[in-house]
């Protein structure tokens, strides 16, 4: 099948299998899945019971991908993420014990539970994924994945999350609450049981490693560079905000984009495909002015940001 | 026998009408219909008739933004929507200019409106 009618069906074949478990939450699985095209980093932020986990799960099932999950506590280690070097008292020397981080989606719960150098452990197998424990560096699998979850209403034993590991995970998903009709949808589903075995394997790592490839032959033109670095510099040069978004930042959108782009059956990048994600790859890298927020600006980044892409004219 | 304030009233009744007639006149010739030589000069057009037509689109708006505002507002869009997958694949993805059939975005830029007068969008007329 040609490459850009699979990633169409891809797509397709994901939401509709995720479906099968989780009502109502397709446009978040569509990101997750354009995050792992693009090989990024998910973040899902939402109060508990919203179904973050759930669509972790049933997303990573359908891929045939080997899953883990780490619930964050404020005791737990690094070792107990990445591995380290364990005596082996039958051979009488130390070996490497690979820590759940040895997966292709790893799945970190309420991540900002841990201390600061927990989350620190996960920034290189998250930027270079690779690990080094005293010299030794070891390979991750791939893909390689982190979805981490957080919920946004704690302030007590937590640990925030610093714009520099904030910026290392290319989207921030919101799962808000379902709507009164998707609500209906979700008591409805569970007057049966649910079971995530349900969920079949729909595509092959032959056609996943296929479509991650795929992407770097996704066509960009120059006006839609242009269009992205004007944004840029909005973002940037706007009075409300102190902290515009990063060349990172954008860089990591451009990728966002061009996952879309497959994803939808096309080999070009439309201004549709940038603006449409770009509120989840920059919303939390951005950072509200207090004194404007003083003024009656949003303490949202969310909303300066809208105003921003209503302003920058993309090409036409 | 006809007082001369009925006569006086019935010519200012009369004057309202020819100026209101007027006045409606004019601001139907501000908007006149265009017509277009390519594919591209039809898209130049329907944008032009867009910020004219919705003036709370925002100046940001794409294309696909567009046809979902006009599709709210119960224009038939679908028709368009094969000549628009076209230009973008042009604008955007290098394609060669298409020669598809692009009557149908001239329809919807004259359906909301037309041109104003006085602007033109690339080699797109204001036609008769």
């Amino acid at each position: 099948m040609e490459a850009l009618a699979l990633g169409a069906e891809i797509r397709d074949r994901v939401l509709s299998e995720v479906g099968k478990v989780v009502v109502g939450r397709e446009r978040e699985t569509d990101l997750i899945l354009t995050c792992l095209l693009a090989r990024g980093h998910v973040l899902l932020e939402g109060v508990p019971g919203v179904s973050k986990t759930l669509v972790a799960n049933a997303f990573s099932k359908c891929l045939g991908l080997q899953f883990r999950r780490v619930q964050f506590t404020p005791d737990i280690l690094p070792l107990d993420i990445i591995g380290g070097f364990i005596f082996n008292l039958k051979d009488r020397e130390f070996e490497f014990r690979k820590g759940p981080v040895f997966t292709n989606i790893l799945l970190a719960d309420e991540i900002n539970r841990a201390p600061p150098k927990v989350q620190s452990a996960l920034l290189e197998s998250m930027q270079e994924f690779q690990v080094t424990v005293e010299g030794r560096t070891e390979k991750l699998p791939s893909p390689f994945m982190v979805i981490a979850t957080q919920n946004p209403m704690e302030f007590e034993g937590v640990y925030p999350l610093l714009e520099g590991q904030l910026d290392r995970f290319m989207v921030k998903v919101s799962f808000g609450y379902p709507t009164p009709e998707v609500e209906a949808g979700i008591l409805k589903r569970n007057l049966s049981s649910m079971d995530l075995n349900d969920v079949k394997v729909v595509v092959t790592a032959a056609e996943l490693d296929a479509m991650v490839r795929e992407v770097d032959s996704v066509t960009v033109s120059d006006d839609i560079l242009a269009y992205l670095a004007r944004m840029a510099d909005a973002t940037r040069s706007e009075s409300s905000l102190v902290l515009g978004a990063s060349p990172r930042a954008m860089v990591q959108l451009l990728h966002c984009a061009r996952a879309r782009a497959l994803l939808r059956g096309r080999g070009y990048v439309t201004p549709d495909d940038v603006k449409t994600i770009a509120s989840e790859v920059l919303t939390h890298r951005l950072t509200v002015d207090r004194a404007a927020a003083l003024k009656g600006v949003s303490r949202n980044p969310e909303g300066v940001l809208t105003a921003i892409l209503d302003r920058v004219e993309p090409p036409r | 026998m006809v007082s001369n304030e009925l006569v006086l009233g019935a010519l200012l009744a009369l004057n309202v009408v020819l100026y209101a007639s007027l006045v409606f006149a004019a601001l139907r010739l501000r908007r006149r219909k265009f017509s277009a030589s390519s594919l591209s000069d039809a898209f130049k057009g329907l944008e032009l008739a867009l910020k004219e037509a919705v003036p709370d689109l925002p100046s940001g708006f794409t294309w696909e933004e567009a046809v979902a505002r006009l599709r709210s507002s119960g224009v038939h869009t679908e028709p368009m929507e094969g000549a628009l997958k076209s230009y973008e694949a042009y604008l955007y993805g290098g394609a060669p200019l298409p020669d598809v059939d692009y009557r149908e975005v001239v329809n919807v830029a004259n359906m909301i409106g037309g041109m104003p007068q006085g602007k033109r969008g690339g080699g797109a007329s204001i036609g008769r």
